[in-house]
């Protein structure tokens, strides 16, 4: 298990326009596209563990698990952005991140590693990338020859859901 | 006193909680005053305990600088002190002058606190107080006699005299100082100033509270307030009770593991197993862990129960405002009623108690308005001309039970009928048993009140008092009968943290169903289920339950049994549904965790909990789950044959 060290920055960089010289970011995979986000928002990074599914939860909620005592709602980051599901493998890893009060499990493809990125090297979000509306990007961050598409967290848990929650409360 | 001397919002925090206790009790002394009109011999002892929560009021508003409540407080206690010294007689208008200035100073309290502008018709209830007392005040200034001994002998008999906080005790302070400055004024000059009378009208009432008096009501009402002055943060508790809730799994799991561990050693017929070289030396080690985890639980369990003896307040905290309530509701409409209250002593979760007052609020006010009749009415049917409405508490099991039942002539269930007709809630030709009928009451926007009265009959109110009823997982029951009285029976949980709960398993999961909701669970083979319009019922004792399959109603798919069911019978407003479920896994003890804000309100779902063994089991809401299921026509119509 790889617990991250919670550091809290001095600046909050979970902002559209990235403040400080360096960002760091923890990295993963899912597909082909390598994302990051921010390190303060990641609580740890889990082994995949059993879910348990919660019905008529909006469609991207996997479920619950227990983490020491506590319950983490988890989100499926490839049936949120409409990519194809893929089986669990060794390698899956949920990250727990915090988000404000609230806490919630990401399940990714791998988590590579924590990355400094420099502030200038941070482009804006283009359009579009490799499916993933923009709304949940805040923007792509070159590291060498590699891309790092830099998630907007907030967005991802809470953004479209409201209104799919709202239109489960009607029904 | 200037403000930089203390930290002023902890004061006002403290004025806010201690004025409400007194203006609890001022109201509760003025009650018991009221019954004494006209009689000869006035309790003295009812007036002084007045005296000194009006006089306390003053002290405390006056150090925060809330003037306007420091002045009413002030006008008021002279009002009393004439009373007490007999120059006033007591009447019926002098104890509606104190009522109302007890309900303004609960006003000017409140807008104190928050900065707002005094309520409206402060000035005219003020001239009209003031000229109340004028008539006798006037008469009041001769007799006054040796007032700078007296005040030097109160001074002294304050200062042992215990007192709440130190808020208070510097009030007094300031107090003693202006009465030294007071009486050396007064022995230095014979005539006796005009102002001076008034603030040693307190010092008899204050060297009388040092005494110890007779067990009068007032003296009753200070002990149990005594009993509530340790005050802790609620969130406190909560932290507390989260903790020994992860106590109370992990104690399972290690029950689960000790039972696992033992079983694992003994074979079948419950011999130790033919085990080799070490892990013979393991069955005594399992024996002790499974003793030493009975141990635990045992603790755990204690702690456990002390805790929730913690949070415990006696309910009574929530009856105290309502002989007020229900004299006021009773002198709007003309009509004589008794509050009768009893249990008030029964405790229960502090959460519960403070959400509970509003529901029992309108339940009294209906009770008062619809259920007693008016006393001519009542005369001519041979009743006493008073109504007498009861509010009872008692403990049941680990629920709390809270009747109020009146002697009035009960609900008119034609007239409910006809009213649900016409405002379109049900068909004319609709067949509805009694307890149909009652349900009505309940829905937002009825009311049988031809006119709307500012007591009742704009038809919120009983719905309320269900949705709250409901939202703490309590039932609600109704039994009337014509010209003799309704009774609403409300049975509530004693906490809302830990429940008894009975697993079952749905597909693939584990869901846990809050066990005061279950009648009975049983297997039933499918040749006795029905289906009535195209929906399952199984006949039970002569009744018909509709049955709600799990699976169904949260899209989990899965085989159906094609020769039984396994169903799980839940009570729920009177009305039994049948949960069909795969398998049973018996009872529980279970710690309600509330799932995440993000994870958003589910139908059906109230939380969940983490099992012995680490899993999780969704906590189902039979409630919403039966509700939805029959909005969306999932289940069959009760038709009740028994009612």
């Amino acid at each position: 298990m790889l617990n991250m060290p919670y550091d809290k920055p001095k600046a909050a960089a979970g902002e559209k326009h990235l403040s400080g010289e360096l960002i760091q970011v923890v990295s993963f995979h899912l597909g082909n596209e390598e994302y990051g986000v921010d390190i303060s928002q990641v609580q740890e990074i889990i082994r995949m563990v059993e879910i348990t599914h919660v019905p008529r939860a909006p469609h991207f909620m996997e479920g619950v698990i227990n983490l020491r005592g506590q319950l983490i709602p988890i989100i499926d980051l490839r049936t949120r952005f409409s990519m194809q599901r893929a089986e669990h493998t060794k390698s899956t890893r949920i990250v727990v991140t915090e988000i404000g009060s609230k806490r919630v499990g990401i399940v990714v493809d791998s988590v590579s590693e924590v990355l400094n990125i420099p502030l200038e090297q941070v482009e804006g979000a283009p359009d579009m990338i490799a499916g993933v509306g923009t709304e949940y990007i805040q923007g792509v961050g070159k590291v060498n020859d590699r891309l790092i598409i830099l998630l907007d967290l907030t967005m991802v848990i809470t953004g479209e859901e409201k209104s799919e929650l709202d239109s489960l409360d009607l029904a | 006193m200037s403000d930089d001397l203390f930290d002023k919002s902890e004061f006002v925090s403290y004025f806010r909680d201690e004025a409400e206790e007194l203006l609890q009790q001022i109201d509760a002394d003025l009650l018991q005053l009221e019954d004494l009109v006209g009689s000869e011999h006035l309790d003295s002892e009812l007036v002084n305990s007045l005296f000194r929560a009006l006089h306390t009021i003053k002290g405390s508003s006056g150090m925060l600088q809330f003037t306007g409540v420091q002045n009413l407080a002030h006008k008021l206690e002279n009002l009393c002190d004439l009373l007490r010294k007999e120059r006033m007689p007591l009447s019926e208008g002098c104890v509606d002058i104190l009522f109302g200035g007890r309900d303004f100073l609960t006003d000017l309290v409140d807008s104190a606190i928050n900065g707002k502008d005094a309520p409206n018709g402060l000035n005219d209830y003020i001239g009209r107080l003031e000229s109340f007392v004028a008539v006798y005040e006037e008469t009041s200034n001769v007799i006054e006699g040796t007032a700078s001994e007296i005040s030097f002998e109160a001074a002294a008999a304050a200062e042992s005299e215990e007192q709440a906080g130190a808020g208070d005790v510097a009030a007094f302070e300031a107090d003693i100082w202006r009465m030294v400055e007071a009486a050396r004024a007064e022995s230095g000059t014979s005539a006796p100033a005009p102002k001076p009378p008034e603030l040693k009208a307190e010092e008899p009432a204050r060297a009388q509270a040092a005494q110890p008096a007779a067990q009068t009501p007032a003296k009753q009402k200070q002990k149990t307030s005594a009993h509530q002055t340790i005050r802790v943060d609620i969130e406190r508790l909560d932290l507390l009770l989260n903790l020994v809730g992860e106590l109370v799994i992990n104690r399972t799991r290690i029950s689960d593991i000790a039972g696992t561990l033992e079983r694992a050693l003994t074979d079948k017929n419950g011999a130790v197993a033919a085990l080799n070289g070490h892990a013979k030396d393991l069955v005594p080690l399992a024996k002790e862990l499974a003793d030493s985890s009975a141990l635990l639980a045992r603790t755990t369990n204690e702690i456990q129960e002390s805790i929730m003896k913690v949070r415990m307040v006696p309910i009574g905290q929530v009856f105290d405002r309502f002989p007020r309530l229900v004299r006021d509701v009773a002198k709007a409409r003309g009509k004589e009623v008794q509050l009768q209250i009893s249990g008030a002593e029964t405790d229960l979760d502090k959460t519960i108690v403070d959400e509970v007052g509003e529901p029992l609020m309108h339940l009294l006010r209906n009770c008062v308005d619809h259920g007693i009749e008016t006393p001519e009415d009542r005369e001519k049917r041979g009743k006493p001309r008073h109504g007498t409405i009861s509010l009872n508490a008692y403990h049941e099991g680990n629920q709390i039970i809270i009747e109020v039942s009146d002697d009035g002539h009960g609900i008119d269930l034609e007239k409910v009928r006809a009213r649900g007709i016409k405002q379109g809630l049900i068909g004319s030709d609709d067949r509805l048993s009694d307890r149909e009928i009652i349900e009505l009451i309940f829905t937002p926007g009825f009311s049988t009140a031809e006119v709307i009265s500012d007591v009742s009959g704009r038809g919120v109110g009983m719905d309320v008092v269900k949705k709250n009823i409901t939202r703490l997982k309590g039932v609600f029951d109704v039994n009337t009968a014509p010209g003799a009285g309704t009774t609403f029976t409300i049975k509530l949980p004693l906490t809302l943290a830990i429940i008894q709960a009975l697993l079952v398993r749905v597909v693939d999961e584990l869901y846990a169903i809050p066990l005061d909701s279950v009648i009975e669970s049983q297997r039933v083979e499918m040749e006795d289920v029905r289906t009535v319009h195209g929906n399952e019922v199984i006949t039970l004792r002569g009744q018909v339950v509709p049955l709600l399959r799990v699976a169904d109603f949260f899209e989990l798919g899965g085989k159906r049994d094609p020769d039984k069911v396994m169903i799980v019978i839940v009570g729920l407003q009177g009305r039994q549904v049948g949960l069909v479920v795969d398998s049973f896994q018996g009872e529980q003890e279970i710690v309600i965790k509330p799932l995440s804000d993000v994870v958003g309100r589910i139908p059906g779902i109230s939380g969940a909990t983490i099992l012995g063994n680490g899993s999780i089991s969704l906590i189902i809401d039979v409630h919403s789950l039966v509700s939805e299921a029959y909005a969306s026509g999932r289940v069959a119509r009760a038709e009740f044959s028994g009612v």
